[in-house]
């Protein structure tokens, strides 16, 4: 086993879980070993950055934490898959966060810190993401910041209807490889971008809904056996809801290996949907035909969210597809017909699935730096999606781009103020380039390493100092509002090797400006915080490369933030019997319960 | 030549009745020498009833001679459906061709069973869950009894009545070019939709912690046992050393983790039913006359989408204040879309059970819309019934009964009879 050259400590702590959830049982390699980057633990798990508390809130108990460190526990890679055990549940939902945030620093080119203010200050564990892998009975899972934590819960699953479980069996959210990916992204998104849970337009609930299922579901894709397996049986059509049996049915379907399957890869948390008796997976990917209205018709969260995350998936299947064209032209030439794809062909296009899935997911998180800072629409992200993309990659010489471009235009995603699709106009400009005024540039900026907290914590502060100032100074050229106080959120420096090998670096930051409006202009008692701000990218020497912006004097946005949450009243159930109280910030308790 | 009932065979009207907080209206048009009657709910909430109920189906029974072309009930909630349980005596006896609801009522749709059972199961667990713990705002409980005990008349409303009437089911987009064999009138119909996202607000969830109260005790009834006794320990457990929270923080983080969501749950229930309203528009020799039942914002907002919704509401001449005024019942769109000065309202109303039903600020909004001709069932003084606000003149058109409001158009002559074209399913 590898070591770390400095600790001697291991590399990774193998860990098993379910690659799914357990109604796969042990098929398509539902039993899945994770290497999770090893870390000292406390029983519960409890690490650095995460800590697993099993509190039942419904029956006010704990159950017996599972101590990862014992011996017996270690040399079988973590305890065996089992519903009845709570141990492993909790090693499941351990490693699958800690996976999930791993991808994200990978992706980000920075460590995930969370930035929780509640708790108390002597707290130690006060900058732990908590996880109560069994905190509610209810069939709802959802990340809460006040809590500084993942509540997952467990109900019991539909007396009729209940699909591949046993009616009225126990479910487990946190059993759900998906789910746990969705809730813990919910929290890393909430950590880089605090104000993406602001309700200010009717994007920000269902982005962050989007931005989770997309991240659950690309990670889909690095199960090699159930990518191969779903290849082989799709004959490459990876996009198809459904896959063929094992056996080809004469006549009807007698035997189990006879029935088509559910193809695993495009849907999310299968048990929890049927469990629910919807008899399909709680959300799917794809299966919807692009209509460039149904976004202005959509309001619901997740269904809006669903839009993005197609949108997404058929630039992936675009650029997948045009990758194995000549693989599958070869192959038929070689005398394969439809059907079952040869195995070793399989695994070479679940290999390519794997490497464009995690490209695909690469580009979605990075983009997250090239978003505006408060309000952000889908039409944002997709500039923020190219922008960050041509940033590492400035040839993309597999048409990444005008995959996404095209696929976010056949849905009606229509970013603000573009005047074209092209890749020119959607990326986001470049200050000064219109009107040729000279380059700005931030001083005083240090993102030198330092090994001592204080150090760091001194040059944080720093940091934020220069860029108020740096943000006061320049706030025309960077879209901000005159005279108003500019205060500098999470800035870091990204580094990232593009495909030439070459180390890009950049530092950006959040901008953030606010002022007190009137929610309702005819309403004294309606105030309301309002934001406004924007996202700089600098290059290595300071040297302001973006401004993404969204002003806080706009007129228009001040409109659309009005009319948003009127709208949010007028559909409330509350607000006929007089009882709707305003929200200002996304509620993921309330809004998985389908309210 | 004056009928018996004072109106010519010109004369459309619509009479309102005043039943408390609740729904019930007769529409008579004008058929060759005498009028076709068409009743749309008839229904009173539990805690809004002022106890003329029985007056009313009388009334009906005397204006219609028991004959009834169409009854329409659009939803399934007490104070639309009540009188049709309480008055089956008296229904019995009617003759009915044809009775309309919302496809959410069709027996043997796959999704509308599902709806169904959910709405029921959920309304039940509610309302035992209240019994045993009190809604700290009285509202959800009365809410949640308007769904519930509906039985009678709704298996009254399935059978057609004594007389087997054709019952028959509308969606959204249905349109019918005969209703009932009355010369001239037509039907569309706006609502309820069958859209994912209209079906996915429909659906409540399941699976919460509900009360119930046995024998004087408190007990969860689906409560779930997730692991064998021996996964269970104690906060002093020393296995739970550095975990376990002290014994304030547990109380305050159980309390979070189990806040009760209920309250909200039955509102979402409440705005579920309206929802599945049969918003029907009518048209009578030019004549736009629009019911709306209880619709709520899902309901509106599907056809409001629509390309012709701008022209369609333009045209109204007749609007029923759907959801007795409420917040919601009529969105801002849906009123500046009608007509200015160029149509009426009415809305069957009082302010109790609920202080925020009727919504002030809309009826301002009708008021201005209709150039004040948007009158209130409470505007009938009933015996020990809530009094509505101080109301002055009746606007035109408008005149008051015992307990009912109401309001007679006159249309052009009956057109030259033309080939009966083929009724659309």
């Amino acid at each position: 086993m590898a070591v770390h050259p400095d600790t001697g400590n291991p590399l990774y702590r193998p860990l098993r879980v379910f690659a799914f959830d357990p109604s796969w049982g042990r098929g398509i390699g539902n039993y899945l070993t994770i290497n999770v980057p090893y870390e000292d633990l406390k029983p519960g798990p409890c690490g650095q950055h995460l800590m697993v508390v099993d509190y039942d809130g419904n029956n006010d108990r704990y159950y017996a934490p599972v101590n990862l460190d014992e011996a017996a526990v270690m040399l079988g890679n973590g305890l065996e898959p089992s519903e009845s055990d709570p141990r492993f549940h909790q090693q499941m939902v351990y490693a699958v966060a800690s996976e999930t945030i791993r991808r994200f620093e990978f992706a980000l080119g920075r460590p995930i810190r969370w930035r929780f203010r509640s708790g108390a200050r002597d707290d130690p564990n006060r900058q732990k993401l908590r996880i109560f892998p069994h905190g509610v009975q209810a069939a709802n899972a959802y990340y809460s910041r006040d809590l500084r934590a993942l509540v997952l819960g467990y109900f019991s699953a539909a007396e009729t209807d209940a699909g591949s479980n046993l009616p009225g069996q126990t479910i487990f959210t946190c059993l759900s490889h998906d789910i746990i990916v969705h809730e813990t992204t919910h929290a890393i998104l909430d950590s880089l971008r605090m104000h993406f849970m602001d309700l200010t337009g009717p994007d920000m609930q269902a982005f962050h809904e989007a931005f989770a299922d997309l991240v659950a579901l690309f990670q889909h894709f690095t199960f090699h056996q159930a990518v191969v397996d779903s290849i082989r049986r799709s004959g490459g059509m990876l996009h198809r809801p459904e896959l063929a049996p094992a056996i080809q049915p004469q006549g009807g379907s007698g035997i189990r290996a006879e029935v088509a399957t559910v193809n695993p890869l495009i849907g999310l948390a299968q048990q929890f949907g049927e469990a629910l008796g919807t008899r399909k997976a709680l959300r799917s990917a794809i299966g919807s035909r692009a209509d460039p209205q149904e976004l202005k018709k959509c309001t619901e969260p997740h269904l809006r969210g669903a839009i993005l995350v197609a949108a997404v998936f058929d630039a992936f299947f675009t650029v997948f597809f045009n990758r194995i064209r000549d693989l599958l032209a070869l192959a038929r030439r070689a005398g394969w017909a439809n059907g079952d794809l040869p195995a070793d062909l399989a695994v070479r296009l679940a290999q390519d699935a794997a490497r464009v899935a995690s490209h695909f997911r690469n580009m979605c998180i990075r983009a997250i730096d090239y978003c505006p800072p408060v309000d952000m629409t889908f039409g944002d992200y997709l500039r923020a999606l190219i922008t960050a993309d041509y940033e590492l990659v400035p040839d993309d010489d597999r048409s990444y781009r005008p995959a996404i471009i095209d696929a976010f235009r056949a849905r009606g995603i229509v970013p603000d103020g573009v005047r074209s699709y092209s890749e020119e106009s959607l990326l986001w400009s470049r200050p000064g380039v219109e009107t040729g005024a000279k380059a700005v540039r931030c001083p005083g900026l240090d993102f030198e390493p330092r090994r001592q907290q204080a150090a760091r914590a001194k040059q944080a502060k720093r940091n934020a100092a220069a860029l108020s100032r740096f943000g006061s100074q320049n706030a025309e050229a960077l879209g901000l509002a005159v005279e108003v106080p500019v205060q500098a959120f999470s800035f870091h420096r990204l580094n990232r090797i593009g495909p030439d090998g070459q180390l890009k670096v950049q530092i950006v930051a959040e901008l953030l400006q606010q002022k007190e409006e009137l929610r309702d202009p005819k309403d004294r008692n309606s105030g309301a915080t309002f934001h406004g701000g924007s996202t700089v990218v600098f290059d290595d020497n300071g040297t302001l490369c973006y401004a993404i912006h969204k002003a806080l004097d706009s007129q228009t946005r001040l409109e659309r933030w009005r009319e948003f949450h009127r709208d949010l009243e007028d559909r409330s159930s509350l607000s006929a019997y007089g009882l709707w109280k305003p929200q200002t910030e996304i509620r993921f308790d309330l809004l998985h319960r389908g309210f | 030549m004056p009928k018996k009932n004072g109106l010519r065979r010109t004369d459309v009207r619509i009479r309102m009745y005043r039943v408390g907080f609740g729904d019930c209206f007769l529409m008579s048009l004008p058929v060759g020498g005498s009028f076709a009657h068409i009743l749309i709910d008839c229904g009173v909430h539990a805690r809004g009833d002022i106890g003329t109920m029985d007056r009313v189906i009388e009334n009906i029974a005397g204006e219609t001679n028991g004959k009834l072309a169409l009854v329409i009930v659009t939803h399934r909630h007490r104070d639309h459906i009540s009188g049709f349980a309480s008055g089956a005596d008296v229904f019995h006896t009617f003759e009915i061709d044809e009775v309309w609801m919302p496809w959410t009522e069709q027996p043997d749709d796959r999704d509308a069973l599902r709806l169904r059972k959910k709405h029921l199961a959920l309304a039940g667990a509610l309302e035992s869950h209240f019994a045993a713990a009190p809604p700290s705002s009285p509202a959800a409980l009365d809410a949640v009894l308007n769904a519930s005990g509906n039985q009678k008349a709704l298996d009254l409303l399935h059978a057609g009545f004594a007389c087997r009437a054709r019952v028959r089911f509308f969606q959204a987009g249905d349109r019918l070019d005969s209703v009932c064999g009355i010369q001239d009138a037509a039907a569309c119909f706006l609502g309820p939709p069958r859209s994912a996202e209209f079906l996915s607000r429909m659906d409540p969830p399941k699976a919460e912690g509900y009360l119930r109260a046995v024998g004087g005790r408190t007990v969860e009834v689906n409560k779930v046992e997730p692991f064998a006794p021996k996964w269970v320990r104690q906060p002093s457990d020393p296995e739970l050393k550095n975990l376990a929270f002290a014994p304030k923080e547990q109380q305050e983080l159980r309390e979070e983790l189990r806040r009760s969501c209920l309250e909200e749950l039955a509102f979402a229930l409440d705005d579920a039913l309206n929802n599945t309203s049969l918003v029907t528009l009518f048209t009578f020799r030019g004549l736009k006359l629009l019911f709306s039942g209880d619709a709520q914002y899902g309901n509106w907002q599907a056809w409001l989408d629509r390309p012709d919704a701008a022209e369609l509401l333009r045209q109204v001449d007749f609007y029923k204040v759907s959801h007795h005024g409420s917040h919601n019942g009529t969105p801002r769109r849906a009123v500046e879309g009608m007509p200015q000065a160029h149509f009426v309202a009415m809305v069957p109303t009082q302010d109790k059970p609920f202080p925020s039903i009727p919504r002030r600020p809309l009826m301002a909004a009708l008021e201005q819309r209709t150039g004040n001709r948007v009158v209130r069932s409470d505007i009938v003084d009933v015996a020990k019934a809530p009094k509505g606000p101080p109301a002055g003149k009746l606007p035109a058109h408008f005149s008051k009964g015992e307990f009912w409001v109401d309001w007679v158009s006159t249309v052009g002559a009956a057109r030259p009879a033309k080939p009966a074209s083929a009724a659309k399913d």
